[in-house]
């Protein structure tokens, strides 16, 4: 006959929670015979017993109504099951090895579920979602960045509308003016046209004076820079001779081949105007 | 220590076509103190705002520049012989923000703010060198990252990108929007 002992409250080490008064009326295995997976109910006089107030019977119909749900395992002070046990298996002189084993297995059991209740979780996550989160938390939320969206609109149209000097020497993008970017061949055809006018003009045809390439690209890209644009023919009109003009078209041409330049006629029929490319590098110019 | 400091900085500032930046009007006046500099330039910007000349000093790329005001657009333009400008694109608009507010940004993340593909905004945007590559990031399959340029400063009349909101005060004016 196992020794029945009272539970012991301890006041003096109180290492669990107070138990809540329990609202249940404490179980019992006559609640859960009818069930058919509910351990057998055994009789006092088969093992320890456990007294609780949410629960009284065998460890095993404790651990059985745990695993159902029936009983929050939070309500079971493991404290206190663990120190009555020991002072009952202290009391006695015989042991049932194979009983005091299944005991032991279940109180770790026990253990091992309310130390997972207590412990904070890992949390198993979506990969998908992981990824997002890794990958994207620092983004700003779509209504926000359509907010920037009408800012900017606000401030595209007033800056539409607010003209600066560099306006005058630069061109605009070629969407924003009907520019067309002239060929050799119009280029070409502005010259003869050009030279036939000024043989008319000029009888000094020949100066016999060596007009070195190098040194009219130079004045020319430094013109370029001070005026910021040319009238192509006015410029070419502008040259002391026919030679200078015949040099200073080469080296026009050679410019707008070598893309340091860029030459746009503003419509048809209107007169070619010469640019510096703004993106040329300044070492190609030279 | 110059006198009429305010007047000597709108010289400076007249004089250049390019807009010229805060440090650069430093250089040109080393006797002045940083601080009494700024405060010039920011007391000659409100006169020009609130005074009745045709011009104002706008910030632009960086620095200041004397530009029209709005309102004298389409004579502006008559003289220039030059089109209304055309707009971007909601779209496009969108992306750019998405790219001004997450610099250096992946297409994929463009896309996940978004939420839908903005491969032809982007190449709008690079188009109009309103954005640039700028590298490849360090990250399974290297994609592309893309910024804003100068250009985009310039267009929207912004000094530096930290003239837009920041994104606090982003939410807080929504916030206010909202309520």
């Amino acid at each position: 006959m196992p020794d029945e002992r009272d539970p012991l409250p301890n006041p003096e080490v109180p290492l669990e929670p107070d138990v809540p008064a329990a609202p249940v009326v404490p179980l019992s295995a006559a609640d859960v015979a009818d069930d058919a997976e509910a351990p057998a109910p055994v009789g006092p006089g088969q093992g320890y017993q456990i007294k609780l107030p949410v629960f009284e019977g065998p460890l095993d119909l404790l651990l059985f109504l745990i695993k159902k749900k029936k009983i929050e395992i939070h309500d079971i002070p493991i404290s206190i099951i663990t120190r009555e046990y020991l002072v009952y298996l202290q009391d006695r002189s015989l042991i049932n090895i194979d009983r005091e084993a299944e005991f032991l297995l279940m109180a770790a059991i026990l253990i091992y579920l309310k130390s997972q209740t207590l412990l904070p979780r890992e949390k198993v996550a979506d990969p998908d979602v992981e990824f997002r989160q890794r990958n994207f938390d620092h983004l700003l939320p779509i209504e926000r960045i359509q907010a920037v969206a009408h800012i900017l609109r606000d401030k595209e149209e007033e800056q539409s509308q607010v003209w600066t000097r560099s306006t005058l020497n630069a061109p605009l993008p070629d969407e924003d003016l009907d520019l067309v970017e002239v060929s050799l061949f119009d280029l070409a055809e502005s010259f003869f046209a050009l030279m036939k006018r000024k043989q008319k003009e000029s009888f000094r045809m020949v100066k016999g004076k060596e007009i070195s390439l190098a040194e009219k690209t130079e004045e020319i890209v430094a013109t370029l820079k001070a005026r910021g644009v040319l009238d192509f023919l006015d410029y070419l009109w502008e040259q002391e001779s026919l030679e200078d003009a015949l040099v200073a078209f080469f080296c026009l041409l050679e410019l707008i081949k070598a893309r340091i330049v860029m030459a746009v006629q503003e419509q048809l029929f209107n007169t070619i105007k010469v640019w510096l490319r703004k993106e040329a590098p300044p070492e190609e110019a030279a | 220590m110059t006198d009429n400091l305010k007047s000597v900085v709108e010289a400076l500032i007249f004089i250049s076509v390019e807009p010229l930046t805060i440090d650069r009007i430093k250089e040109a006046l080393p006797d002045d103190a940083e601080a009494e500099i700024e405060e010039a330039l920011r007391q000659l910007i409100e006169d020009y705002a609130n005074g009745p000349q045709a011009i104002r000093i706008t910030p632009s790329v960086g620095g200041y520049v004397f530009a029209t005001k709005p309102e004298y657009d389409a004579p502006v333009r008559a003289l220039l012989q030059i089109e209304r400008r055309k707009k971007l694109s909601g779209q496009a608009l969108e992306t750019l923000s998405a790219i001004a507010y997450h610099q250096p940004v992946t297409q994929a993340e463009i896309a996940a703010i978004r939420g839908v593909d903005s491969s032809h905004s982007l190449h709008t945007l690079l188009e109009n060198k309103l954005i640039k590559i700028a590298g490849r990031k360090e990250a399974a399959g290297r994609p592309l990252l893309y910024r804003t340029t100068d250009k985009f400063l310039a267009y929207f009349g912004l000094g530096a990108i930290e003239d837009l909101p920041s994104a606090e005060e982003l939410k807080k004016l929504m916030e206010e929007g909202n309520g």
